[in-house]
């Protein structure tokens, strides 16, 4: 694997004050991402992987260090800027799908394609691909309470690639389901991952699901253990 | 029925403390009750002491006399002859000095309203002793009586209270005539303290009446005796006047009002339901609330039933809890509130509202109502709230 | 607005919860619009009053009569443009419950100077020729069922006919209408000739009289000469312009007319509220769903905009029926109320004033869930699960 770093996070220390206290997330953390990973983070709760993962998603940022992402810097982006780099960049896979109860599931998974100039049937083509993608297209109009927790996110994941983002970050995405239907999650996300050449981080505390990852790094206490392992 | 009983009371207790969560949307239900009470409630006060002014000025033992159709004493018109001929009325009672008979004249004049600064019309009522002695609860609270044949008078306290310029002592203009000031009467709060009363001859004098009066009050032994009075009225082709108890006459033009206490009550109604709408949705936000809770206690075994009247109890709680506090806000700013509106004879009648213990009974009855419609649909709902939510995820 | 079905889709997710609200509103703005109406109504007088008219009644009362002689006394007061003249005849028709408000007045002078009186020529030449007849408003003709034509007799509960009884039997020469829709024309003119002639008080007295000069400028000056004019007599006059007569008038009413549209207001804002608030809590509820939007890149303002929209939305959908229900509600009140109240309209300024409260309303109950969607931290707002 000769591709470049789609990530770098470089001596990133994140802290939170609560109350008198000052809480240590991270104090001096380093990492590299490359593009066309799959990626699974375990650990701990407490171990800094949901902080983490917001890092990566532009949903928080550090104290201190930088990150880049494809080269340019977002540690130092406003709010806003934020927000269209999501938009453009990221993909996002909840463990509880995060769908709008309201809305239809082609209506759902259109959702990010507002935040683009497309006309309205440049939108409903790309939503109609997406839904195939998953296996869903017969299910375009049903609304999330009429699918079952597997398929509500399969739409999930369909809303996370419609825009054709480069990077897809899931936190516990298999946290919610059964086993079989699970693995049916995780295969679809390698499919995404060979086949799309999409970059991919999952947060899990399942190493069943960590199997079907490239790389499983493991977090403790804010470091990575074995850190090597990222090195293969 | 004793675990129906013992089922809603533990039901009760939960959603009582469960209240908090729906702090605000629970106080809009309160509030909204509240301010539907008041309304209504001040309406009603409103009616009640316009109402109640008028009732309390008419005796029973006193014939009316005007002329026919006239419908108020300002229009009514009688003529000496006329007034002498009333006199000879079979029932009218008589003492030393002769019959028991007041004839009086009733002129409008203007006063300034303290509230607006604006002209507003007075009664100027001209009478004698005898007909001061007719008025039942009449009292001197300062001063003294008018001298008869002299451009004294005397003003009601309810004159006093709403209008400028009537203080004892002070000389008031009227066109080009000067009156006096020279005593303060009370009757008890009835509709005569929103009078100025003087002497019928000299008012007779001055508004160029000659000897002419427009309405009479006699004393009677009972009601019963208006019905020989009518034969005799009819009987008498000189006489175009017809007769009632004083208390009739007041108790008609006491209903003058009553079209407030109508208006209070559509008010009140169109307001309710808006106020039932707003009730309504904190009723289904409690139970979609609770859903969990309820479906958890029907798994282990509490009947619907009492999910059913934990919710209705709920409801009506909170609609009469609002309801005390809008009977006591109403309460508080209405009763006893002084106004001053046209009556029926085109004058100025000054009274204060009364909240009456049967006008609560009928606020908090209103309050019941919304209680009763707000609870039951959503506790409805709350009696079928499938178990199996109970076993769902939390979220 | 590709975001427009976003916000109708949050409008409508509980249909139970956006029946009630708009429910709620729709109460609120019928009764705004309903009580403005009647308050519009009984302000009519005022706001139709002519600036260059002027009203002059005895200074004691204006229920006390002037001599007659008046007219002509003040016809000839530098300033004076036209004089009439009115007497209250105290009306009513076959039953005493069923008011009628009749005047007796000079004919001819009375029309011109309440020129916004429109009577058709034939029917005016019929009422100026035939003493014995009326001319009748068009709203109290409504009211009582009256054509062109018709024998009505009207009974006074003041004056006597010198042939015995109270009733004069009248025909209807004709029916005047408004020239403007809130002109005033529930009541009915006779003429005043007749009336001295007929009646037994005799007397030759007028109620008031009703001028115009020749410039509204002059309205002060008028007044003073008039009155001076007429000073130590043994009928003073009081002079007023007709707007500020009329206003004297409604506020004999009192401060019970205050009570009533305060005690109505504060229903009014009660009801928005409560209202208020359960819109409030409704958005609230959706801190998740938002949270989620922004982590997909909604930017703060779009969802700030979103929420906004669909608060004013809500607050134009009651709103709106509310008021189309109180124009519905006062065209059938209008014809019940005929003999009570002049033309009940729901005007222009009303209209304005309930889409202001609307957008008010829209605004008030979404810039709060609104402001807390702009601010929602997406991280605390998340990692609630």
């Amino acid at each position: 694997m000769s591709s470049q770093n789609l990530f770098e996070l470089s001596q990133v220390a994140k802290r939170f004050t609560k109350g008198k206290e000052t809480i240590s997330i991270f104090h001096d953390l380093n990492m590299q991402i490359k593009e066309g990973d799959f990626l699974a983070i375990m650990g701990p709760s407490g171990s800094g992987k949901t902080t983490l993962l917001n890092l990566l998603g532009g949903v928080d940022q550090p104290t201190e260090g930088q990150i880049t992402f494809d080269g340019q810097r977002i540690d130092n982006l406003s709010e806003g800027q934020l927000a269209k780099w999501r938009a453009n960049n990221i993909g996002f896979i909840f463990q509880f799908y995060n769908l709008m109860p309201m809305l239809n599931a082609a209506r759902n998974v259109e959702l990010p394609l507002l935040l683009t100039n497309m006309s309205r049937s440049e939108r409903k083509q790309q939503v109609k691909v997406a839904l195939e993608l998953v296996g869903l297209s017969d299910r375009a109009s049903h609304m999330p309470s009429e699918m079952s927790g597997g398929q509500q996110q399969r739409v999930a994941i369909a809303r996370a690639v419609v825009s054709d983002p480069k990077f897809l970050l899931c936190d516990e995405p298999t946290g919610d389901l059964d086993r079989q239907t699970a693995d049916e999650i995780l295969q679809t996300l390698q499919l995404l991952n060979e086949k799309f050449g999409k970059t991919i981080v999952m947060v899990t505390h399942d190493p069943s699901a960590a199997k079907f990852a490239k790389h499983t790094v493991h977090l403790n206490k804010g470091e990575f253990v074995k850190a090597e392992e990222l090195l293969v | 029925m004793s675990n129906i009983m013992s089922q809603s009371t533990a039901v009760i207790v939960m959603n009582i403390r469960s209240l908090p969560r729906r702090l605000w949307m629970s106080l809009a239900m309160v509030f909204a009750s509240a301010v539907v009470v008041a309304i209504l409630l001040a309406f009603l006060a409103m009616a009640k002491g316009f109402e109640a002014t008028m009732q309390s000025a008419g005796s029973d033992d006193i014939a009316f006399f005007m002329r026919t159709g006239s419908a108020a004493e300002l229009n009514s018109s009688a003529s000496k002859e006329q007034v002498n001929l009333i006199e000879n009325a079979p029932g009218i009672i008589k003492d030393e000095q002769g019959q028991l008979v007041s004839p009086e004249l009733y002129v409008i004049v203007d006063g300034v309203k303290k509230s607006t600064q604006q002209e507003a019309n007075i009664p100027l009522r001209g009478l004698s002793q005898r007909g001061v002695d007719m008025r039942k609860g009449f009292t001197l609270m300062a001063g003294r009586m008018f001298t008869p044949g002299t451009d004294e008078l005397i003003v009601g306290a309810g004159i006093l209270r709403e209008f400028d310029g009537f203080d004892l002592g002070q000389e008031i203009h009227f066109g080009k005539y000067t009156w006096k000031v020279v005593g303060v009467f009370s009757t008890g709060g009835n509709v005569f303290e929103s009078e100025l009363w003087a002497d019928a001859k000299v008012i007779q004098n001055l508004y160029n009446r000659g000897s002419s009066y427009q309405t009479v009050r006699a004393r009677i032994g009972s009601p019963d005796d208006i019905a020989a009075i009518n034969d005799y009225l009819k009987s008498e082709p000189r006489l175009t006047h017809e007769v009632q108890t004083e208390s009739a006459y007041f108790a008609t033009q006491g209903k003058s009002l009553e079209y407030m206490a109508i208006f209070g009550w559509v008010i009140s109604s169109i307001m309710a339901l808006g106020a039932l709408a707003g009730a309504l949705n904190t009723m289904y936000t409690s139970v979609s609330d609770r859903a969990m809770e309820i479906a958890t206690l029907r798994a282990i075994g509490f009947s619907s039933m009492s999910a059913f009247i934990g919710t209705m109890v709920e409801a009506m709680t909170l609609a009469v809890l609002g309801s005390l506090v809008g009977a006591l806000v109403a309460f508080i700013f209405f009763d006893g509130l002084n106004a001053s509106t046209l009556g029926g004879s085109f004058t100025q009648v000054v009274f204060s509202f009364q909240l009456t213990s049967d006008l609560f009974v009928k606020g908090i009855t209103m309050a019941l109502v919304i209680g009763f419609i707000s609870g039951v649909f959503p506790a409805w709902r709350a009696a079928r709230v499938p178990v199996i939510v109970a076993f769902q995820s939390a979220r | 607005m590709k975001d427009l079905y976003l916000v109708y889709k949050n409008l409508t997710r509980k249909k139970m919860r956006l029946f009630l609200t708009t429910f709620a509103i729709f109460i609120a703005f019928l009764i705004f619009g309903a009580i403005m109406t009647l308050r519009g109504a009984l302000n009519s007088g005022v706001e139709m009053s002519a600036d260059n008219r002027l009203v002059v009644v005895h200074k004691t009362n204006f229920t006390n009569p002037l001599p007659y002689s008046y007219v002509n006394k003040t016809q000839a007061i530098e300033g004076v443009k036209q004089v009439t003249h009115a007497n209250w005849f105290g009306g009513y028709y076959q039953e005493p419950a069923n008011q009628v408000v009749t005047f007796a007045v000079d004919p001819e002078s009375y029309l011109e100077v309440y020129p916004e009186l429109v009577v058709e020529p034939t029917q005016r030449n019929a009422w100026l020729n035939n003493q014995a007849s009326v001319l009748v408003g068009e709203r109290i003709a409504l009211a009582n069922g009256w054509k062109v034509g018709d024998s009505i007799p009207l009974s006074s509960n003041i004056f006597s006919h010198k042939d015995g009884g109270q009733t004069w039997d009248f025909v209807i020469a004709g029916i005047f209408s408004g020239a403007e829709e809130k002109t005033d024309t529930s009541y009915v003119l006779f003429h005043y000739k007749y009336f001295n002639e007929t009646q037994s008080w005799g007397g030759d007295n007028i109620g008031w009289l009703i001028i115009t000069t020749l410039d509204p400028s002059m309205n002060e000056s008028v007044a003073k000469a008039i009155d001076s004019n007429f000073a130590n007599s043994n009928a003073e006059t009081d002079t007023s312009t007709e707007q500020a007569f009329n206003k004297a008038f409604i506020e004999q009413i009192g401060n019970i007319g205050l009570i009533i549209f305060g005690v109505v207001f504060m229903a009014f804002f009660t009801i928005l509220i409560v209202v208020g608030n359960t819109m409030v809590l409704a958005i609230r509820e959706r801190t998740a769903e938002i949270a989620v939007l922004k982590t997909l890149g909604f930017e703060s303002m779009r969802i700030f905009k979103m929420v906004l929209i669909e608060s004013c939305l809500l607050a134009f959908l009651g709103g709106l029926l509310g008021l189309g229900a109180a124009y519905l509600l006062i065209q059938v009140a209008s014809e019940y109320l005929a003999r009570f109240l002049p033309n009940l309209v729901l005007d222009q300024s009303i209209l304005l004033q309930a889409l202001g409260y609307m957008l008010l309303l829209g605004l008030v109950t979404g810039i709060a869930p609104a402001i807390s969607a702009l601010r929602l931290n997406i991280i605390t707002a998340f990692n609630r699960g």
